[in-house]
C-alpha cells in the first residue's frame, strides 16, 4: 500500500469542511468559556453567597471527570430529560463547559494575584466591589493569567478533536470516516497528524509571542 | 430516579468488570508512562543538544495531537502495516505514548529541580554518569516528583474512557452497554442517569487522587523538601 497524492487531493473538500467545523466548534467554545471563567472568577471572588459554592463544585466536577464522558453526558443524557440540541451545539456546549472550569480556574488565579492595596484603594475611593473587578480587577487579571488562559484554548482546540466520539464531521471524525471506508489509513493519518501539529504549534507560538511581547516592560 | 438504581444495582456485575478493565489499563499506562517518562525525561537533562532535541521533539508531537487521534491511529495503522493489534493493546499503547511525554515532562522538570552541586559533587568524586542518575539525581528527584505523578495517574484514569470509541469494555463502555439493553428491551432511555453515574465514579476516584497529589505538594514545600514539579492540568495536556 504506497501513498496515494491524488486520492488525498479528491479529499481535499471533504477534509476542509471537517478543518472549517473544528475551528467554528473552537472559536464559540473559547469565547464562550472566557466568557464562563469571568463571571466565576467574579462571583468567587466576591464571595456571592450560593454562586460561588455552585461554582467551586462545578470546576471540581469538571477537572475530575473524563471530557469524553461529559460530551456523552451532554449528547446522549440531557435529550432524556426533554432537552435537544442539535449536535454541533451538543458539542459546542460540552467543551465550552470543560474549558470554562479552567478558565475560571485561571481567571481566579489572575484575581488573586493582583495586589490587595488595589482592592483598597478601590474601595478607598468609593469604588463598589463590582467596580473594582469591571474597571481594575478584572482587566488586571486578564493580562496576569494570559498565558494559561491562551494555554487552555489550545487545549480546546486539541480537544475538540473529542466530538468526533459523538458524530460530529470535524476534521478528526472526517478522516476517521474516510479510513473505515476507503481503508486509506496512512494518507489521512498524515493529514490529521500535519493538520492538528500544525493548528497546535502555530497558536502555542503565538501565545509564546505574546507572553514575550507582554512581558517587555518588565525586562531588562 | 428508582429506575436508574435498579438498572445499577441488576447491571452490577457488568460495571464491575467495566471497573476493573478501567482500572487495569490504568495502572499499565501508568507503568508504561513512567518508564517512557523517565527515558525521554532523562535524555532532556544530558549534555548533547541533539539528544535533547529528540526528547523534546517526542514531548512535543505526542502532548499536541489529540490523545484521541493518536489511539485511532494506532488502531487503525497497526492493522494497515500489516501488525494485527487488540483493541486493549492498541488503547494501551496509545495512552502510554501520551503518557509517556507528561511524564517526561514531570521527570525532567524533578531532575532540573535538583541543585546542580549534587551533580558537580558527584563528577568530582569520579562517578559515572549512569551512577550519578540511579544514585543521586533520580532518588532525590522522586520526592519532587510524586505529586505530579499522582495527578498524571488521575488524568490517565479519565483518559482510559477512550478506550470505549475502540471497543474496550471498560467503565464507560460498561455504562454504554447498559442504556443500549435498557433502551432495546424496555424502551426506556436511562442515558442520563446512567451516565450521571459513570461521571460520578469517575469524579470519586480522580478527585481521591487529585486531593492527594495536592496534599503531597503543600507537604513537601512545608517539610523545606524544596519546590514540587507542578502536576499536570488535564487542560495542559
Amino acid at each position: 500500500m504506497e501513498f496515494d497524492l491524488d486520492y488525498l487531493r479528491q479529499q481535499l473538500p471533504l477534509l476542509r469542511a471537517g478543518l472549517v467545523v473544528t475551528i467554528q466548534v473552537s472559536a464559540i467554545a473559547v469565547v464562550l468559556s472566557i466568557a464562563i471563567g469571568l463571571v466565576g472568577a467574579a462571583v468567587r471572588v466576591l464571595r456571592v453567597p450560593v454562586l460561588r459554592q455552585l461554582f467551586a463544585g462545578y470546576v471540581e466536577v469538571i477537572r475530575n471527570t473524563p471530557l469524553l464522558v461529559q460530551i456523552f453526558f451532554v449528547f446522549f443524557g440531557l435529550p432524556t430529560l426533554g432537552l435537544v440540541l442539535p449536535i454541533f451545539w451538543c458539542g459546542v456546549l460540552s467543551l465550552t463547559l470543560w474549558a470554562g472550569a479552567f478558565q475560571t480556574e485561571n481567571l481566579r488565579g489572575g484575581l488573586s494575584a493582583v495586589h490587595r492595596g488595589l482592592s483598597e484603594a478601590a474601595r478607598a475611593l468609593g469604588l463598589s466591589r463590582f467596580q473594582y473587578l469591571r474597571l481594575v480587577g478584572l482587566p488586571l487579571a486578564v493580562r496576569i493569567s494570559l498565558p494559561s488562559i491562551l494555554n487552555t484554548c489550545v487545549s480546546l482546540v486539541k480537544n475538540s478533536a473529542y466530538v468526533s466520539a459523538i458524530g460530529l464531521q470535524d476534521l478528526s471524525a472526517v478522516a476517521f470516516e474516510r479510513i473505515a471506508n476507503d481503508f486509506r489509513a496512512f494518507e489521512m493519518l498524515s493529514v490529521l497528524l500535519v493538520g492538528y501539529l500544525a493548528l497546535v504549534l502555530s497558536l502555542s507560538f503565538s501565545v509564546r509571542a505574546l507572553e514575550h511581547r507582554l512581558q517587555a516592560p518588565f525586562r531588562r | 430516579m428508582m429506575d436508574t438504581l435498579d438498572l445499577l444495582r441488576t447491571n452490577a456485575p457488568l460495571l464491575l468488570i467495566g471497573l476493573r478493565s478501567t482500572l487495569y489499563l490504568a495502572a499499565v499506562t501508568l507503568l508504561a508512562s513512567t518508564a517512557i517518562g523517565v527515558f525521554f525525561g532523562t535524555l532532556a537533562t544530558l549534555k548533547p543538544r541533539w539528544i535533547r532535541t529528540l526528547s523534546a521533539l517526542y514531548v512535543e508531537v505526542f502532548r499536541d495531537i489529540p490523545l484521541i487521534v493518536t489511539i485511532f491511529a494506532i488502531f487503525f495503522g497497526a492493522p494497515a502495516l500489516g501488525i494485527p493489534l487488540e483493541p486493549f493493546p492498541a488503547v494501551a499503547l496509545g495512552l502510554s505514548l501520551w503518557g509517556g511525554a507528561n511524564g517526561a515532562e514531570i521527570v525532567r522538570g524533578g531532575l532540573q529541580s535538583i541543585p546542580h552541586g549534587q551533580r558537580e559533587a558527584a563528577t568530582a568524586l569520579g562517578l559515572r554518569l549512569w551512577k550519578i542518575y540511579l544514585l543521586i539525581l533520580w532518588p532525590q528527584a522522586l520526592r519532587a516528583m510524586l505529586p505530579a505523578f499522582t495527578g498524571l495517574l488521575a488524568l490517565i484514569i479519565q483518559s482510559t474512557s477512550l478506550g470505549a470509541l475502540v471497543g474496550v469494555t471498560e467503565f464507560l463502555k460498561a455504562g454504554g452497554l447498559i442504556i443500549e439493553t435498557s433502551t432495546v428491551m424496555r424502551g426506556v432511555n436511562p442515558a442520563f442517569g446512567i451516565y450521571a453515574f459513570v461521571l460520578l465514579v469517575y469524579f470519586a476516584i480522580c478527585s481521591v487522587l487529585t486531593w492527594l497529589s495536592r496534599r503531597l505538594e503543600r507537604r513537601l514545600s512545608l517539610r523545606g523538601g524544596g519546590h514540587a514539579v507542578r502536576a499536570p492540568d488535564a487542560a495542559g495536556v
